[in-house]
């Protein structure tokens, strides 16, 4: 049986710069089959090692359906995370994983989707996005709410664009405060339903973004008549492990390293400490 | 025949006992109470047999044994940076070793600890875990690889509330030999493993089966062990009712955090306890280790998030949390049993007075302050 601790070595192949702050890591196993072995669901997460510098958590931003390499979207927040955006194209950084439970996109098959994300919260989103793209005769709408700071911290921006360009994909974007150039919407992303006119029927949402985000994102949801087992988001904690042992990430009993990090409002409420 | 022999309890001589010990330092780690520099008792390797603390003065010892399965500093890999790319290489413990004297309420703990970490069946060299258990290596390893040589406790200390946690004071399960004082100098000796059953073979001279009176003598000695506690009640399971259902009174945590100084202490003598927190510590450019180290739920920093927030940043949280984890069903579920062993140590060890006992009659009787 493999140690649940012991990280594999990946290279970095491509590096991205999305915002000033955010890069977008482009990783393949140096080992071939581990590459090929490896599958993962959306909503899934990897501990990523800078060795001598520390492990952090990252979820994975590709798609399993493009297989062949994992991209991770960092922010620059501290220690690791600032250790990684120093790395160049050649390196090597550990990797363990996939953790997690990933999204249940399977509850949302032939239905619409609803994506609500918020900051760098758009990694994984994009990772259920793509996956969804590529099975796209499975679901009904795609509606996609993003909303970041300002303009330049936007992520993804041209993947964005080329998205709304499609005619079966509707794309809603926000910045809490605008710049010379912004002609968008000003507004945080719940802001955004009615201009996008949301209704909860047939809907599934799936929300990703930072923890001050998230309440009022349910919020407006319920008050649109989202029910909360049709209301998912993801949960951030402290991690260590990623594997349920360190202890650092419960909520009451839940583990979010690994009941999570994907949870459904309903799950979030039974909670006994505040999720 | 020999089924019947298995069965039988043996009679070990101190004399005999220090014998054996010195028999496995010739080619294992001996792990036995020993006085340290301020009289306290505590568990450690012993180079000689004088160094073992048995004159009896100790009922357990001021910190768990938990630190040989899990070590409070603790080297998980290696790794090396050369010219064909990083190199890790994993760091486990499998030197055989046998730990005299542990506890029955310790030995619970670590049927507890195996539970969760995937220790496998004591006695195999390489551990399997449970199915559905993700098995920490590290642990497992070290777990399979030490014998336990448990001491009934025929006198539980003044702190001792084993016997309202399911734990004490004499084992029935996940020990390879039991050894009870008989009085006088002799022990009785009860067997609960095969691997037991393989030191009884090999030191043959040094035991002889008990008689008949010595085997109704030993039931006795547990009867009168159990007496001896007295009045104590824990009532844990009413708190485990409580806690479960959330019905405990926010105020209680709320008092007790002006009282709580967040040192981890409890969880660092806790058996039970095995947050870690993970660091890297490089020896130069290319070269360095993965540590673990023992956590607290109770320090501020345990679940704070890069650039500040703190979803557990309160107290009363964190009070919370720690009790929680010890006895809500969930974890009772997930664990085999509840997180408290009864050992008494947060006890002997809080400077602030909370302890298991007094905070689950608390919650029995619905008091805050
Ligand atoms: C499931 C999950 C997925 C994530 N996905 C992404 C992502 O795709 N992109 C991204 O930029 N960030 C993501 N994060 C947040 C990212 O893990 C933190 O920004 C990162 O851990 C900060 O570590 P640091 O060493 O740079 O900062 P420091 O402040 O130096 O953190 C020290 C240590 O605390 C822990 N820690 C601190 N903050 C967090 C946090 N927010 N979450 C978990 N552990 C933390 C880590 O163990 C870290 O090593 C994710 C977090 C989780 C829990
Ligand atoms: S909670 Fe206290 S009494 Fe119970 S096992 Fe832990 S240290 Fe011992
Ligand atoms: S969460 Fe707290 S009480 Fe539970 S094992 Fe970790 S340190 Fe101990
Ligand atoms: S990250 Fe260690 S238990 Fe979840």
């Amino acid at each position: 049986m493999k140690d649940i601790y012991l990280p594999d070595v990946t290279t970095i192949d491509d590096i991205t710069e999305e915002t000033g702050d955010v890069t977008t890591f482009t990783l393949r196993f140096k080992d071939k089959r581990l590459q090929e072995e490896f599958d993962y669901r959306p909503g899934q997460f990897v501990e990523v090692s800078v060795f001598g510098v520390g492990e952090i958590p990252i979820s994975i931003t590709s798609t399993p359906s493009r297989p062949g390499f994992l991209e991770l979207s960092i922010k620059n927040a501290g220690l690791v995370s600032g250790a990684l955006h120093k790395l160049s194209k050649g390196a090597e950084v550990g990797v363990r994983g996939p953790f997690g439970n990933g999204f249940p996109y399977e509850r949302a098959f032939g239905k619409n989707l609803l994506f609500v994300g918020g900051g760098i919260g758009l990694a994984p989103l994009r990772s259920l996005i793509n996956f969804a793209l590529d099975n796209r005769d499975r679901f009904a709408d795609f509606s996609i709410l993003y909303g970041s700071r300002t303009p330049a911290d936007l992520v993804f921006r041209k993947e964005l664009e080329l998205l709304g360009k499609r005619p079966d994909v509707r794309t809603f974007i926000t910045v809490d405060r605008g710049d010379d150039q912004w002609q968008g919407n000003v507004g945080v992303v719940t802001t955004l339903f009615p201009k996008a006119d949301i209704t909860s029927e047939d809907t599934l949402a799936f929300i990703c973004g930072p923890p001050v985000m998230i309440p009022f994102v349910i919020h407006g949801l319920i008050k649109i008549g989202f029910s909360d087992e049709t209301i998912i988001s993801t949960l951030e904690r402290h991690m260590k492990c990623g594997v349920g042992k360190c202890g650092h990430c419960c909520i009451g009993h839940k583990y979010v390293c690994q009941d999570g990090p994907v949870f459904s409002y309903k799950e979030m409420k039974e909670m006994v400490e505040k999720a | 025949m020999r089924a019947n022999k298995e069965k039988e309890l043996r009679i070990l001589k101190r004399k005999n006992l220090f014998t054996l010990m010195s028999r496995f330092l010739e080619d294992r780690e001996v792990i036995a109470p020993i006085k340290g520099h301020g009289g306290e008792v505590i568990f450690y390797p012993i180079e000689k047999i004088e160094d073992v603390a048995w004159d009896w003065t100790y009922v357990n010892t001021v910190l768990p044994p938990k630190r040989f399965f899990l070590p409070q500093t603790e080297e998980l890999f290696h790794y090396k940076n050369q010219n064909k790319g990083y190199e890790i290489t994993p760091i486990y413990n499998d030197r055989v070793r046998m730990i005299f004297g542990i506890r029955p309420c310790d030995v619970n703990a670590l049927l507890f600890l195996d539970k969760f970490f995937g220790g496998g069946p004591i006695g195999r060299r390489v551990p399997v875990a449970e199915p559905g258990i993700l098995q920490d290596r590290y642990y497992a390893t070290r777990r399979a690889n030490t014998f336990i040589i448990a001491f009934g406790c025929h006198q539980p200390g003044e702190n001792c509330f084993c016997i309202c946690c399911d734990s004490g004071p004499f084992l029935k399960e996940g020990f390879d030999l039991q050894l009870t004082q008989l009085g006088g100098d002799e022990y009785i000796v009860e067997l609960g493993s095969a691997r037991g059953l393989k030191i009884f073979y090999g030191h043959e001279d040094l035991f002889r089966s008990a008689t008949n009176a010595e085997e109704k003598r030993l039931t006795e000695i547990k009867d009168e062990a159990t007496q001896q506690f007295g009045n104590t009640r824990a009532y844990i399971s009413k708190a485990i009712h409580k806690i479960t259902r959330n019905q405990v009174p926010d105020e209680l945590w709320e008092n007790l955090s002006d009282r709580c100084h967040n040192c981890g202490g409890c969880s660092y003598v806790c058996p039970t306890c095995c947050c870690y927190n993970v660091v890297d510590v490089p020896i130069n450019k290319s070269e360095g280790s993965r540590i673990r180290t023992w956590d607290s739920c109770a320090f501020a920093g345990f679940t704070k998030l890069a650039g500040g927030d703190n979803p557990r940043s309160e107290k009363k949280d964190r009070l919370k949390r720690r009790f929680f984890h010890k006895l809500s069903y969930h974890y009772i579920e997930k664990n085999g049993r509840h997180g408290c062993v009864g050992c008494g140590r947060c006890i002997t060890t809080c400077f602030a007075n909370i302890s298991m006992p007094d905070i689950a009659d608390k919650i029995r009787k619905g008091i805050t302050s």
